[in-house]
């Protein structure tokens, strides 16, 4: 089929349009491929040729390089230092003996390790003590710590090596070098950012970074309850663990990959209902607060506001002890109108279970979603309903041509971060319902309300399980991010974040 | 006559939606509302200290108050350990994310699209898979158990730059403009900060100041992690939920209620006082994601 | 107070877009110059690459003989004053207006004011009386007023400024500014008029030697405008200080600048007084973005017919006289195709059937006042506008210009623009602006470098930098041109 041109598809009705961006939608799939297979093929081309030119650059620079320079290779700093720059210089050197002393005497040992976490088990000695072996979480974390340090070791080694021939340069060309004081003005000048950087960055690293990859070498060990240390080494097991979750039959009764099916397929469902009940009903209450004629707009937008004050522990478990069975209030108001025949066993039964969670959620999100809402609503043009009045819109019409479409456009992507960020929901599940009902078909304690979030948490406080906690919470990082990669380039709405400024 | 009848009933139709609208918005009201007011009626029931059916109490009194403030139990050492917390996590987290912020917003280095990158996609990691390790490291500098005030600390702050988007997103509205003529006029980067930035964020200051002033109030995964079934080292939310225990409930319920009571006052009140602030950090950050 | 020279400045981002071209040009001590040109032509980065809010890609930007690529904006001894003002919403005026100064810390030497005059010398009278009174101490104390007393005569050393001199210098840029009153509200209490007045005051009370301006008067409305231009030319005598002025509207680059650079697409395409802009532009597109409405045009011939020159639009042909047909005379220029141009206000009613008379249907009659703006279309369809003034036109003669009237018009001769169909260029003018001379620029380069290469003499050697100087033909810095002109 030739391609329209914009007139022609103005010609088109509705049906005949639809048809075409079906079509085009499917068409541009090879395309996506395609764009995808070039990113990458740059990308790896541009790192290969990244790590050629950064072996080059070393060795030019080491084979022209003054006898300053040289020595730089082996001792850091040294030639920031002889060529006047000694702030830089000495803490290139520091660094380089901070890092050898820690390998020397901490690192190295567990460094030495890594491959094998451990060989000697603990034992009960002679006197019936237990004389302690080799920690494998001892060397697994320290490892890894050591391996941080390896990578930082090289990055500052580089950025030494490209002072000296930066500083080569600079003598070359008689230009005035940066002096130690120059460095520090900089630092709340031109390189504010790097003062500013450091502490959050230096948290993160240590806080997320390092316990993650930790986590995610943790998945390919066979760290559980009976290989937990001190008492027992814990080793490498390869893939064995995410094999599991394609082991479909298993001997042992409830087998881990269909429960894993069964609570990602069931995160998913409550992720969805959860995300879009709030956002529809969300937006009816703030419009209904924010129409035309309403009074004490702020009373009733208080009212909601309100239960977004009250911590989330407090207000969701005394509203989860409400639906308790037998003694629980609302038991007591329907069995007091039923005359004591209507008593429902909310968290007994899976989909009971499973609906009022869906509805008691809709009680904690919807306020939070009416101030969003709002603050949106306000920003639509009025004169675009005005406009639509005098077209002879109905409110209905005024509503799916020019409210929804603002909204989803605007809020694209919050929707897809709430959405995430409804799967990884803990809190509302964990204190409402604990994940339960609990079945016995499910591997690991799971419950029929469990999400992946919520059993791993189970799995690794209950259990100590945490070779599997790993493998589920790197399963989740998969499902979140191949979501959000696949969402956003759907959404229209991906905006430049310079528009503003 | 057909207009008449045609303005009749456009008015008399209005007055009936309007009526719905109030119904429905008063029903809602009464929704979000009542679950509170039982929680008030069933803190002051001295009669059954269990899980009830009614939500009118038995027998009326303080006795679930006093409980909270005698020596039997914990409860004013976990409110004064979440209090604590609190207040240095505000500072600290506040300060943290500004600077993130600032830097993502308004320099432009080479490392700053990897940088956003790499927090974005550690933002897809679920936070508790990080809470072992977390125990562990903590546990080897001794910040767990009966220490566990200043450990929480550290854990909740530690990351907190990664939460710099709703900061971000205000600061980007900013016009640049304005760090230019600051430039112009003589400042160096980290006087435009402190001397034209910061005093125009006062909104989205105590957004963040308040948003992570409550924070720790409802935290209860890591304060119970980290806590590890110390009484000294619990905040309100794992001390509170362990009250709700099958074993505790039976005796504790209503001094659940009760210490729910105290907690919720006096984050309520501040943040009714800063709704107006919330409201605008709540839509400025949906929108700007 | 202080000469500006940029040097071969381009523009770069990051994609190898180039936005600014070999940007050459010589500003003169005390002297007001206006960037004008469309919108996307690169006149407010280059004037942003002076200020050093953007990175010079290549090139150098000279302040008063200091090369200032590599220095903070701070260390630039300007101000500037910004489109959308970038007052601090968060200060009052005054503080605003005080910032620059509050900054600043640089060890300087200041003139004492009268009043401190007085103090010192009420000092040095005391500490004479003590020295007369106690001989033991008089060395220290005459010291001391033989200070005072240099300070009085040379200034005194200090770092920034004091509390009152700043109170001093903000009240006095108010008081000429005529925001007094308005010294202690926020921005957000102001109107535009008067935020700009602020803005322009911060820039003021700072001492800098250049003033930049980036687009300063495009958010107010036409009436405030207008007073503001006004205001500025006064302004500007009083500072007496290098403008750099950035606009995209002809008529603030007319009426302010004792020269006007017009840029397009990152390329000069002419720099000149504005008269010479106006009556001699350089090319078609000077010549239609200076003057409104814009200049007419009509494709061609010039006819040399012995000693005189014709042209031939529309099928009328028509005489060029005066000086025109002098200077065509002089450069000894043949017939040939041209575009001709005629400003709107060069046009003027005629007889029906005078000489050289051309009839044409009124299509539309924009009527400003002291104007009629007619638009007109000619017996072959080409389209014009007519500038005729309402006040010599008798009653009849205006109900006769309505739609679909037929009049006559008539060209003046000696307000004639031809232009080379080709390049664009204005036939009576030598210089050669925009990307020609650059790519005569470029091709020269390449020949001096391969002669160079040729000869093999060593790159150190400064005699063939030399010939290379004088290889590069002249158009390539044509400012230098016009300063010889003006000379």
């Amino acid at each position: 089929m030739a391609q329209l041109t914009d007139l022609e598809y103005l010609k088109l009705n509705k049906a005949q349009r639809f048809g075409l961006k079906f079509t085009a939608f499917f068409k541009a799939i090879p395309g996506w491929f395609k764009n995808l297979g070039i990113k990458i093929w740059t990308f790896m081309k541009n790192f290969f040729w990244g790590v050629v030119n950064f072996f080059k650059n070393l060795g030019l620079t080491f084979w022209h390089g003054d006898w300053k320079t040289k020595v730089s290779y082996f001792v850091m700093g040294f030639g920031s230092v002889m060529r006047g720059q000694w702030l830089r210089g000495i803490l290139f050197f520091l660094f380089e003996v901070v890092f050898i002393l820690y390998m020397a005497l901490f690192g190295g040992k567990f460094l030495g390790q890594l491959y094998i976490l451990g060989q000697n088990e603990s034992s009960m000695g002679d006197d019936g003590t237990i004389v302690y072996g080799d920690n494998s979480f001892n060397i697994l974390l320290y490892g890894v710590l050591s391996l941080f340090f390896i990578v930082a070791l090289i990055y500052t080694w580089y950025l030494n090596i490209k002072q000296n021939k930066i500083g080569e340069d600079y003598v070359k060309a008689k230009k005035q070098l940066a002096t130690a004081k120059d460095d520090v003005k900089a630092l709340v000048d031109k390189d504010f950012y790097k003062t500013l950087l450091a502490l959050p960055t230096l948290g993160i690293l240590i806080f997320t970074v390092l316990p993650i990859f930790f986590m995610i070498l943790v998945a390919f060990t066979n760290y559980d309850k009976s290989h937990f240390p001190p008492q027992n080494l814990f080793g490498w097991v390869g893939y064995d663990n995410f094999g599991l979750l394609f082991q479909w039959s298993n001997s042992e009764g409830a087998s881990f990959s269909m429960t894993f099916g069964q609570i990602l397929l069931w995160t998913l469902v409550w992720a969805f209902f959860a995300t879009f009940t709030n956002y529809f009903l969300g937006m009816l209450v703030a419009m209904l607060i924010n129409k035309k004629g309403i009074k004490l707009k702020k009373l009733w937008r208080t009212v909601l506001v309100f239960s977004i004050a009250i911590p989330q522990f407090i207000s969701i478990l005394f509203v989860s002890n409400m639906f308790q069975y037998p003694d629980g209030i609302i038991n007591g108001i329907l069995s007091a109108i039923s005359g004591g025949k209507l008593l429902i066993d909310f968290w007994g039964n899976a989909w009971i279970a499973r609906i009022t969670v869906i509805i008691i959620n809709v009680w904690i999100g919807v306020p939070y979603l009416m101030l969003v809402v709002t603050g949106i609503l306000m920003n639509i043009p009025a004169d675009l309903y005005e406009s639509a009045n005098i077209d002879g819109a109905s409110p209905w019409q005024q509503y799916s041509k020019i409210t929804l479409p603002y909204m989803l456009f605007i809020t694209g992507p919050y929707l897809l971060t709430s959405f995430t960020g409804n799967m990884n929901n803990f809190n509302v599940i964990y204190l409402l319902t604990g994940g339960g009902p609990k079945v016995q078909e499910y591997y690991g304690n799971a419950g029929k309300t469990d999400l992946l979030i919520t059993w791993l948490f189970s799995l690794a406080v209950n259990d100590t399980n945490y070779k599997l906690a790993a493998v589920i919470g790197i399963m989740v990082f998969i499902v979140v991010a191949v979501l959000s990669l696949v969402i956003y380039n759907i959404i229209p709405s991906t905006r430049n974040e310079e528009e503003f400024q | 006559m057909a207009a008449e009848k045609h303005s009749m009933s456009m008015s008399k139709k209005k007055t009936i939606v309007n009526t719905i609208s109030y119904i429905v918005l008063g029903l809602i009201s009464v929704i979000w509302i009542l679950p509170f007011v039982f929680l008030l009626l069933k803190s002051f029931d001295i009669g059954n200290t269990g899980v009830t059916k009614n939500f009118i109490p038995s027998a009326w009194g303080f006795d679930n108050y006093a409980y909270l403030f005698s020596s039997d139990c914990n409860f004013l050492q976990w409110y004064f350990n979440t209090f604590i917390i609190a207040l240095f996590v505000c500072v600290i987290q506040t300060v943290m994310q500004f600077m993130m912020a600032y830097t993502l917003s308004r320099f432009r280095f080479k490392l700053r699209k990897p940088l956003m990158n790499i927090m974005l996609v550690l933002g897809m990691f679920p936070g508790f898979l990080t809470m072992i390790v977390l125990y562990q490291i903590l546990k080897t500098i001794g910040l767990t158990g009966d220490n566990a005030v200043p450990g929480l600390i550290l854990v909740y702050v530690a990351s907190s730059g990664m939460g710099y988007y709703v900061i971000k997103g205000f600061l980007d509205t900013l016009p640049k403009s304005l760090d230019e003529a600051a430039l112009v006029d003589g400042a160096n980067r980290m006087q435009i900060f402190v001397k034209v930035i910061i005093p125009l964020c006062k909104p989205i200051l105590i957004y963040t100041v308040l948003t992570s002033f409550m924070g720790p109030w409802g935290d209860f995964v890591f304060a119970y992690t980290v806590s590890l079934g110390s009484q000294a080292g619990m905040n309100v939310a794992a001390g509170l939920n362990s009250w709700l225990s099958p074993a505790n409930i039976g005796s504790h319920f209503t001094h659940f209620c009760a210490g729910g009571v105290i907690v919720a006052i006096p984050v309520m009140i501040l943040f009714l006082f800063l709704q107006k602030y919330y409201v605008e950090g709540v839509t400025g950050g949906a929108v700007k994601g | 107070m202080a000469r500006v020279v940029l040097k071969d400045v381009k523009k770069i981002y990051p994609g190898n877009v180039e936005v600014v071209h070999k940007f050459n040009l010589d500003i003169k001590d005390k002297e007001f110059i206006v960037f004008v040109g469309p919108s996307g032509c690169g006149k407010s980065t280059t004037l942003r690459m002076v200020a050093g809010l953007e990175e010079i890609s290549a090139g150098t930007v000279e302040i008063d003989g200091e090369v200032v690529n590599d220095l903070q904006p701070k260390d630039r001894h300007i101000s500037m004053v910004f489109q959308n003002y970038a007052l601090y919403p968060h200060l009052t005026v005054y503080e605003n207006m005080a910032f620059p100064l509050r900054l600043d810390k640089k060890e300087r030497v200041m003139e004492l004011s009268d009043s401190e005059k007085e103090d010192a010398k009420k000092q040095i009278d005391a500490l004479e009386a003590q020295a007369k009174a106690s001989p033991d101490k008089a060395e220290k104390l005459l010291k001391k007023a033989d200070k005072l007393k240099d300070e009085i005569e040379n200034g005194r050393k200090q770092k920034g400024y004091t509390n009152d001199q700043i109170y001093e210098r903000v009240t006095s840029a108010a008081k000429v500014l005529g925001i007094t009153q308005y010294l202690t509200r926020k921005p957000k209490a102001l109107s535009g008029g008067q935020r700009q007045r602020v803005a322009i005051g911060r820039a003021m009370v700072k001492d800098c030697k250049v003033f930049l301006m980036d687009e300063p008067l495009s958010n107010l409305d036409a009436k405030l405008r207008n007073q503001m231009r006004a205001e500025i030319i006064l302004l500007r005598k009083r500072i007496n200080t290098t403008f750099i002025y950035v606009t995209h509207d002809q008529t603030e680059a007319m009426t302010l600048g004792d020269r006007i650079v017009c840029l397009k697409d990152g390329y000069i395409m002419q720099v000149g007084s504005p008269s010479e802009l106006f009556d001699m532009p350089a090319n078609l597109f000077v010549a239609q973005f200076i003057g409104a409405p814009m200049m007419n045009t009509a494709e061609c011939e010039l006819l040399k017919e012995g000693a005189k020159y014709y042209v031939n639009p529309f099928g009328h042909k028509l005489v060029v006289d005066g000086e025109k047909a002098k200077a065509l005379k002089d450069r000894g220029v043949e017939s040939r195709k041209i575009i001709l141009g005629v400003r709107p206000e060069h046009i003027q009613l005629a007889k029906k059937g005078s000489a050289n008379s051309i009839p044409v249907e009124i299509l539309v009659n924009e009527m400003m006042g002291s104007e009629y703006h007619l638009h007109v279309q000619t017996e072959d369809g080409t389209k014009l506008v007519v500038r005729i003034p309402t006040i010599n036109l008798s009653e009849e003669e205006r109900t006769h210009m309505v739609m679909g009237e037929k009049i006559n018009i008539v060209f003046e001769g000696k307000a004639m623009h031809f232009f080379d169909p080709e390049n664009e260029r204005n036939l009576l003018v030598d210089e050669i602006y925009g990307p020609e001379a650059m790519q005569l620029e470029l091709e020269a380069e390449a020949k001096a470098k391969a002669n160079a290469e040729a000869n093999e003499v060593p790159v150190e050697d400064p005699v063939p930098a030399e010939e290379e100087k004088a290889e590069e033909p002249k158009v390539e810095e044509p400012q230098v041109d016009i300063q010889e002109q003006e000379k």
